[in-house]
């Protein structure tokens, strides 16, 4: 099936405009990130001319440290899992190089050699935690559990060593010899280099995806995303990283303690992130970098107090500035920007959406064009019309000993609008749900489009064909319109770790219903600031984006008013005699649905009532009954 | 040979019931965890060495540690976390700050080094042929005693069947009229008392100093997650994990021991999904 735009000129002249700008944006992106750099590098390279050589070390240390914070936000603050084991990876680098350089070998080249082995341990360790971490249904709290146990099984490790990882009287190294400025340089240039990485990653398209996880995981699945591989990729990315940083940074203080890999430092590396500013890159550094330095130049009793004034400042800033610092610096300073520039009756250079401080969002040119769909890689859209879109045999789900479904046989073909209808309980959702995740049903048979979804969970049924709309708009409400729609276009094309795209390619139904329902002009708004009907049209795009061929809506009408109510009629009637589309629809407003459907299907008690063609169903007895609560 | 091991198995499992206890309270009724759990075991020892310092009997220390952590406690919830219900995950971190600022005072006042409390009973009883700490024997009892007071008190009382409305379904009880912040406060509070008293009883079996909670916290939290929201998974849960980790670090490797809690737990938990 291939969408063909009517205007083919509007088209092309569309997409052409959509290239020249996306050329400029890119190299205005990489100019600015290269700008930035430079600057940032010879900044590095003159302040050892201020700083004398004791502010040398403790910023050297600081900024390893930093760099082991960075990772943490990436995991936390972009993508939502709270982890207190970042520390255990950081002891793996520490424990990696150390245990190398004091026994087995020694020269810059076997350094760099055992960094790198400590680097793809830790990926390993990370990747495997990930896996144990990042099953379909583990809950948030989960992924904390095992990180906290990761750093205490590390350092029972490291005691229960003896002499040969020094146990608790750590293990002292032969370091490089290098002078204080150098192991400045060094550890500036690293965190510089892992900044800029971590910005080019989170402002590329797969740091629209983190963010798409941490606001909803949920329906990234139902959009057809594996974001267990994602997050275990990411978490064995981060691992890794910080082992490096462990690597350098035992090189820098010639002992490896097992402090440094343990629970308290974990949490102290979440703590120093949430006071900078979770979600921001310059926040963790801030942070380390600012209580490090602190904590050091301060002498005496002194450190004690200070630590009592950070856990203060952690709660405080928990509880009334939940982003951290910096964005709240940030917030205030564009805040007082903005009213200058208006005193000025000058539009402000930059407008910071919220309080968080999302690279590009507000600046970013979009269009969003029309593509012909990528061709499916199953090949399932070749299906001949012959196979129904969608079969269900015998299906059957229990929830102990409650029967929510029992028996249900249906079979839709494309073309068909199958409304749902039945009173509260009677078992609507859970058959969209046993459609959409094969791990739901407890008994019976899914095919669709002749293919058996079996126990493929909601992101395998996706790629068969199958695309839900939830009851409630479900979108990711930090992000754009339009960048909702490329995470929702995203399990089709291969997502990239350092390009943003800009523009996104809709099959034309997606953007029909983009053009009707007005989004085309709120493309760089918050979804989370959309109104509750703005919403549904933007989720409805989404999932239409998915090029489905069945398409399951839970009251899709709910809350909006008359007039959206017949925009999106006409858009479903379109979608299901236009593009040949199976929908299926659950709804309560029965002359909605009289107007729409071309068949019937009543629910009760689990149990299919009545089936049939809108004529011979619509004015059945049964279901005045039903819905007056007269049948048995 | 084997009573000594019997023995050990069901009173580490009743140490172990009596460390979790407040956090499970915490847990059960109010969704969440609390990071702080460990300083308030550690404010209960100190109030042990305090009661050293002050020539009191050893026996007053329960009390003072009761007292200091409600009171603790009280503040918490007042100024901190009452703001934070709406936001589960915030809480960790808030729980974990409060851990801080109550070590790092601690830490201000009797500085890092270990310090020493006067025990309760020192002496040892025979029983079964082997000669055994009666201190341990007297923490199983007390486990049972605090054990089944928590539950008279959750099924008989008033403040317990609203409390246990609030736990099945917050938004009726609310409906309802049931002041649910009252309840969440008084929960906290005596979470935090609980945990201070279980830092006061365990204080001869562990070395005083600023952290020593942490530890405890880990398994204790452990334990709570795998036993879901219940008093009798929770015995059962000490009871399974305490023992495998007394088995394992007689027959194997001390140190393994002190990993088994985190490690079985982990893996049970892969397998078993959390309730939230």
């Amino acid at each position: 099936m291939t969408y063909r735009k009517t205007d083919v000129l509007t088209a092309a002249c569309r997409a052409l405009a959509g290239e020249t700008i996306s050329v400029l944006g890119r190299a205005r992106r990489s100019l600015a990130i290269f700008g930035v750099s430079v600057l940032l590098v010879a900044f590095l390279l003159a302040s050892p001319v201020v700083l004398g050589e004791y502010a040398q070390q403790i910023l050297s240390q600081a900024f390893l440290f930093a760099i082991a914070a960075v990772t943490v936000d990436l995991l936390w603050g972009y993508t939502g899992i709270l982890t207190f084991g970042q520390s255990a990876f950081f002891g793996i680098g520490v424990y990696t190089v150390a245990i190398a350089l004091a026994y087995y070998v020694d020269g810059t080249l076997a350094t760099a050699g055992a960094i790198f082995a400590a680097m793809v341990g830790a990926a390993l360790a990370g990747a495997a935690i990930g896996w144990l971490s990042f099953w379909d249904r583990a809950s948030p709290i989960y992924v904390a559990i095992v990180t906290l146990a990761l750093p205490v099984v590390f350092t029972q490790i490291i005691l229960s060593g003896g002499a040969y990882t020094g146990s608790s009287s750590g293990l002292p190294i032969p370091a490089p010899f290098l002078s204080i400025t150098q192991w400045y340089y060094i550890a500036g240039g690293l965190l510089l280099v892992v900044t800029i990485g971590a910005y080019v990653f989170v402002s590329s398209d797969a740091g629209r995806v983190m963010v798409a996880i941490r606001e909803n995981e949920e329906r990234c699945r139902y959009l057809g995303l594996n974001t267990s591989r994602f997050k275990i990729r990411l978490m064995a990315a981060c691992s890794a990283v910080a082992a490096m940083a462990g690597g350098f940074y035992v090189l820098f203080s010639s002992v490896a303690a097992h402090s440094y890999g343990d629970f308290v430092f974990g949490t102290e590396l979440v703590v120093w992130t949430a006071l900078g500013g979770r979600g921001t890159l310059v926040g963790p550094i801030f942070g380390t970098v600012g209580v490090n330095y602190v904590s050091a130049v301060l002498g005496g009793n002194l450190p004690f107090i200070w630590l009592l004034f950070v856990g203060f400042a952690f709660v405080l800033s928990v509880v009334y500035l939940p982003q951290g610092l910096v964005p709240a610096i940030g917030y205030g300073l564009s805040a007082s920007a903005r009213s200058i520039g208006r005193l000025l009756r000058q539009r402000p250079e930059t407008a910071v959406a919220g309080w968080r401080l999302e690279p590009w969002a507000a600046e970013v040119p979009t269009v969003v064009r029309s593509g012909a769909g990528v061709p499916r890689q199953n090949g399932v859209i070749g299906a001949t019309e012959e196979v129904p879109a969608l079969e269900m045999q015998d299906v059957g789900m229990q929830y102990g000993s409650l029967v929510a479904l029992r028996g249900v046989t249906l079979t839709a073909c494309r073309g068909e609008v199958v409304g749902i209808i039945g009173p509260n309980g009677a078992g609507k959702t859970t058959l969209l749900r046993c459609i959409a995740d094969g791990r739901e049903r407890s008994a019976g048979e899914v095919l669709v489009n002749g293919h058996s979804i079996g126990r493929l969970p909601p992101q395998g049924c996706v790629a068969l064909g199958v695309s839900r709309k939830f009851q409630t708009p479900n979108v990711f409400d930090a992000l754009t319109v339009l960048d909702c729609l490329c995470v929702a276009r995203s399990y089709r094309q291969p997502v990239s770790a350092w390009r943003r795209s800009r523009t996104v390619e809709l099959p034309e139904p997606a953007l029909h219903a983009v053009e009707v329902s007005g989004l085309m002009s709120m493309l760089n708004e918050q979804a989370g600031h959309l109104s509750h009907g703005a919403k549904q049209a933007l989720e409805l795009a989404m999932v239409l984006a998915q090029e489905p061929t069945v398409l399951l809506l839970d009251e899709p009408t709910a809350g909006l008013t008359l007039d959206e109510r017949v925009a999106i009629g006409t858009v479903l009637t379109e979608l299901a005699h236009g593009h040949r589309l199976c929908i299926l629809l659950i709804e309560h407003d029965l002359d909605f649905v009289r107007n729409i459907s071309t068949r019937l299907v009543v629910l009760h008690r689990g149990e299919i009532r009545l089936d049939g063609p809108l004529s011979e169903t619509a004015d059945s007895e049964l279901i005045r009954s039903i819905y007056v609560g007269a049948a048995k | 040979m084997y009573t000594i091991q019997l023995f050990d198995v069901i009173t580490t499992a009743g140490v172990l019931y009596i460390v979790a206890l407040g956090l499970l309270l915490v847990y059960g009724v109010l969704k969440i965890i609390n990071l702080a759990h460990g300083a308030f075991l550690a404010l209960g020892s100190y109030a042990a060495v305090i009661a050293t310092w002050l020539g009191w009997n050893p026996w007053s220390a329960l009390v003072i540690a009761l007292a200091v952590g409600i009171a603790v406690g009280a503040v918490a919830e007042w100024r901190v976390l009452r703001r934070l219900y709406v936001r589960p995950l915030d809480t960790i971190l808030a729980t974990w700050g409060l851990n801080i600022i109550i070590v790092q005072s601690i830490t201000l006042y009797f500085g890092r080094e270990i310090q020493f409390a006067e025990s309760t009973i020192t002496q040892a009883v025979n029983v079964g042929g082997v000669t055994y700490s009666l201190y341990r024997l007297v923490l199983l009892l007390v486990a049972v005693v605090l054990g089944t007071l928590v539950w008279l008190v959750m099924r008989r009382t008033q403040i317990g069947i609203v409390a246990r409305a609030v736990i099945m379904n917050e938004e009726l009880a609310e409906a309802l009229g049931i002041n649910t912040r009252l309840v969440r406060f008084v929960t906290f509070c005596l979470g935090a008392g609980l945990a201070s008293l279980a830092g006061a009883l365990i204080t001869p079996l562990v070395s005083v100093h600023p952290n020593l909670g942490v530890p405890w916290l880990i398994n204790a939290f452990m334990l709570v997650l795998v036993s879901g929201m219940s008093l009798g998974n929770l015995a059962l849960a000490a009871l399974i994990l305490g023992g495998a980790q007394v088995l394992v670090s007689s027959y194997g490797n001390p140190v393994l021991g002190s990993l088994t809690i985190v490690i079985l737990a982990v893996i049970i938990l892969r397998f078993r999904t959390i309730p939230t």
